[in-house]
């Protein structure tokens, strides 16, 4: 198929599915307490997007999503980078990785909130937590990605361990770089939106979770069609701007 | 444009020729009328000969030997073998055997060989004693219960041939199976298949991009033009049986493959 | 001086922890509220055994159930979009994109649809697995080398026999670690909903324990759980290479990089 039928075929799904959305409620075919119109859906989320509280509720996840971000990124990348330069260290904690990733973390919240109690820094300090390990796990293989032979090639013409770094070692992770960045959020989000909607009284988490306890589903499925397409979005930006970066990338 | 090669010399045979082309052109589907891989083939292989094709990359000699064993149709031309058609693999006619041993993996060695033999459902004794015979044909005693994993290039491309020979077909058909392997390693494996099919009747057709190998081994080799391929020689390797790897330092041989290097060459 | 072997390290590191874990509650430097000590959490774990052992047999089978789902379902929807050339240019891209979605926002609305029992948990993990085991599967498919099937049908194998015979056995490598990767994501999933909205199951007991701030109880679900997850990937991993002996040496681990230029996604961090 060529490119053209391709995106006109997603498109022809998409409306096929978002058709049956609008259709399938109002025929009744299904509740249309359960699954509201698409119509209605959009109507209200135009609403809630202006409503007050509603537009605070996103400051505050934004913030905590960005803070959480800022602070893993920096703690996780050090300590991979750290266990992927040392043999030893990579020989000890590596095999431990897995197993750290088979944990669901989220157990680990009523931890978070014994010490910080419900608010602004356990949602934080958790969605660090969470997504520090992705980090880590994403910084050990970009340091691991870069070939050995590149650096053996520069250091044979001399170059000193500053412009290994700088010229062989960024460059070839950059790509590498931009992804982890992108899949980091992606867990750094769902850290926030657990947090959020497991003990907290503010941010979207919480408020979607609210309106699915009082069975206000335009209002829910409106929170949830708003998320994704943040998150879609966010997801599809910096992977143009990967893209770009990594032509040359097998 | 460089004449067709002349096939004269088989008429002095009584018996069949093994396969027959006769016409053969191929044109593989594409935009601006496609990719013209084969012009007008024409070739016939004795029975019981020892045939290599050489060539450019690119020249379509995977294509025509893709076509002998059956696995692709000719846009135009016929193929026979042993006098009948080739619409599709006969593995009891024709042995193919790959670059790639392309062993499965989830089999040991001694599967791995009577697998032809599993999907005709013949019994498990029968297959069993077939493949240990291979197995020692090939000169891999022992191995039988090891795993793909387990081998070396070598070792693997021997399973690939004992594998093709163990429906006993007459006619084997090897696309650059040394390839893969290092100088040592085709060496011996060159001289190795030489032994094996000195003891069997079979009629093989090889092909190699080492003129080395070509001179070696081939009682006849078919030089072909980059693409679309045609056959612009047909050298008769006049060179006495067994082959020695001393023969590779007289002067006949030297002058065989200078020929050889010369067409492939000057071909346009 | 030689140093000591990384196992005996990760070993001495756990023992290190342990001790720790239960001295420093117990001089303390942190309150208990914080971190009871582990002698305090096993011996309610021990007390209560009864109550935690029916919480997990209802959080195995909501696993259970929800890896039908997302096992079952991830890995067929995973062979027929990865083998299918179609399929795979039409839908590998939108489902990669959709990854980038927070699934747990979804569990409200599974919530309000199921109730707060057992269903909504098995369907809410069981497509909280569903799409990486799917992703997973379509780029294991992938791998499998094409020369097989040239080599199978240059045998004489017919259509039946190359899927039977060839792709088969090449995809039980893939087939694995979906099961691997839809296990532990399902016990993931399972977990995030008990502790959200729930009447039984282990995640529900912790939940349920944190608000009445008895620490001690909500570090042996947590507990239970670690050990629960834990049990389950060596149990999955040690199933895999007996099975799968003959991968050893050649292939490429495809859990080893926890990002890959695949759509291949680690386990969430969830």
């Amino acid at each position: 198929m060529t490119r053209a039928q391709i995106i006109a075929t997603r498109l022809a799904l998409l409306a096929l599915v978002l058709g049956a959305w609008e259709l399938l409620p109002r025929l009744g075919a299904i509740n249309a307490l359960l699954l509201p119109p698409l119509s209605q859906v959009l109507t209200t989320l135009v609403e809630l997007l202006g409503r007050a509280s509603v537009q605070e509720a996103v400051t505050v996840t934004a913030l905590e999503v960005i803070v959480a971000f800022v602070i893993a990124v920096p703690l996780g990348a050090l300590a991979g980078i750290l266990i992927a330069e040392n043999d030893y260290l990579s020989e000890i904690f590596k095999p431990m990785l897995f197993y750290v990733f088979s944990i669901p973390k989220s157990i680990f919240l009523p931890m978070f909130i014994l010490v910080f109690g419900i608010g602004f820094q356990q949602k934080v300090a958790y969605a660090a937590f969470t997504t520090g390990f992705v980090v880590l796990m994403s910084a050990t293989a970009a340091v691991e990605s870069v070939k050995p032979d590149h650096i053996l090639v520069a250091r044979s013409y001399g170059a000193t361990q500053a412009q290994i770094l700088w010229r062989v070692y960024v460059p070839s992770m950059l790509p590498f770089l931009l992804e982890t960045m992108r899949i980091s959020m992606i867990f750094n989000f769902t850290g926030v939106m657990i947090a959020e909607m497991y003990a907290s009284r503010t941010g979207i988490g919480h408020l979607i979770a609210n309106w699915g306890e009082n069975f206000q589903m335009p209002q829910l499925f409106a929170g949830v069609i708003v998320l994704s397409a943040v998150a879609i979005i966010f997801n599809e930006a910096v992977r143009a701007l990967e893209a770009r970066c990594s032509t040359w990338r097998t | 444009m460089q004449h067709l090669a002349n096939v004269t010399e088989l008429k002095a045979r009584l018996e069949a020729p093994a396969i027959e082309v006769e016409g053969l052109s191929h044109v593989y589907a594409g935009p601006d009328g496609g990719v013209k891989a084969l012009l007008d083939i024409r070739l016939a292989v004795g029975k019981g000969r020892f045939v290599v094709i050489v060539g450019p990359s690119g020249c379509g000699k995977t294509s025509l030997l893709m076509m002998l064993a059956g696995l692709l149709q000719p846009s135009q031309g016929t193929i026979s073998c042993l006098g009948r058609p080739m619409p599709k693999p006969d593995p009891q006619r024709v042995g193919v055997i790959f670059q790639e041993a392309s062993l499965f993996p989830w089999l040991t060695t001694l599967d791995n060989i009577e697998f032809p033999l599993s999907l005709r459902g013949m019994p498990r004794e029968e297959r069993r004693r077939r493949s240990a015979a291979m197995l020692g044909l090939v000169g891999l005693e022992g191995f039988g219960e090891r795993y793909p994993h387990e081998l070396s290039g070598g070792m693997k491309q021997r399973v690939s041939i004992a594998r093709g020979l163990v429906q006993d077909p007459p006619l084997l058909l090897m696309d650059e199976p040394f390839a893969a392997l290092d100088e040592q390693t085709r060496m011996t494996m060159g001289h190795e298949l030489l032994r094996i099919w000195s003891t069997t009747e079979k009629t093989v057709v090889f092909i190699t991009h080492s003129l080395t190998e070509a001179v070696y081994l081939a009682d006849e080799v078919l030089v072909m033009s980059a693409r679309p391929g045609r056959i612009i020689d047909h050298i008769q390797v006049t060179l006495p049986r067994p082959r020695s790897y001393e023969m590779m330092a007289t002067e006949v041989f030297g002058q065989l493959r200078e020929r050889i290097w010369q067409q492939i060459r000057r071909a346009p | 001086m030689s140093r000591p072997a990384p196992a005996t390290v990760r070993w001495m590191l756990l023992a290190v922890l342990l001790v720790l874990w239960e001295v420093v509650p117990m001089t303390g430097l942190l309150p208990e509220l914080f971190l009871p000590a582990c002698s305090k959490t096993l011996s309610v774990l021990y007390g209560d055994r009864h109550i935690y052992g029916a919480a997990l047999l209802v959080t195995l089978y909501e696993v259970a159930c929800s890896m039908l789902i997302a096992c079952g379902l991830g890995i067929l929807a995973g062979a027929l979009v990865g083998g299918t050339a179609l399929l795979r240019d039409l839908l590998l891209p939108v489902f990669s994109s959709l990854y980038a979605v927070p699934i747990v926002i979804l569990y409200p609305i599974f919530t309000a649809w199921f109730g707060v029992g057992s269903s909504s948990k098995i369907a809410f993990a069981g497509i909280y697995g569903f799409f990486p085991v799917m992703l997973s599967t379509a780029a294991g498919i992938r791998t499998i080398d094409p020369q097989f099937l040239l080599a199978a049908r240059s045998m004489g194998a017919t259509l039946s026999q190359q899927i039977t015979r060839v792709i088969i056995p090449a995809s039980v490598p893939t087939v694995f670690a979906g099961l691997r990767l839809g296990g532990a994501l399902t016990i993931i999933g399972v977990v995030v909903s008990e502790m959200l909205t729930a009447s039984a199951g282990i995640g529900y007991l912790v939940t349920l324990n944190r608000t009445i701030l008895d620490s001690p109880r909500v570090f042996a679900g947590i507990l239970a759980i670690l050990v629960l997850s834990i049990a389950y990937y060596m149990l999955a991993r040690a199933l895999e290479s007996r099975m799968v002996v003959w991968q050893s040496a050649g292939r490429q681990q495809q859990s080893s990089a926890g990002v890959s230029t695949a759509a291949v996604p680690a386990p969430a961090a969830a």
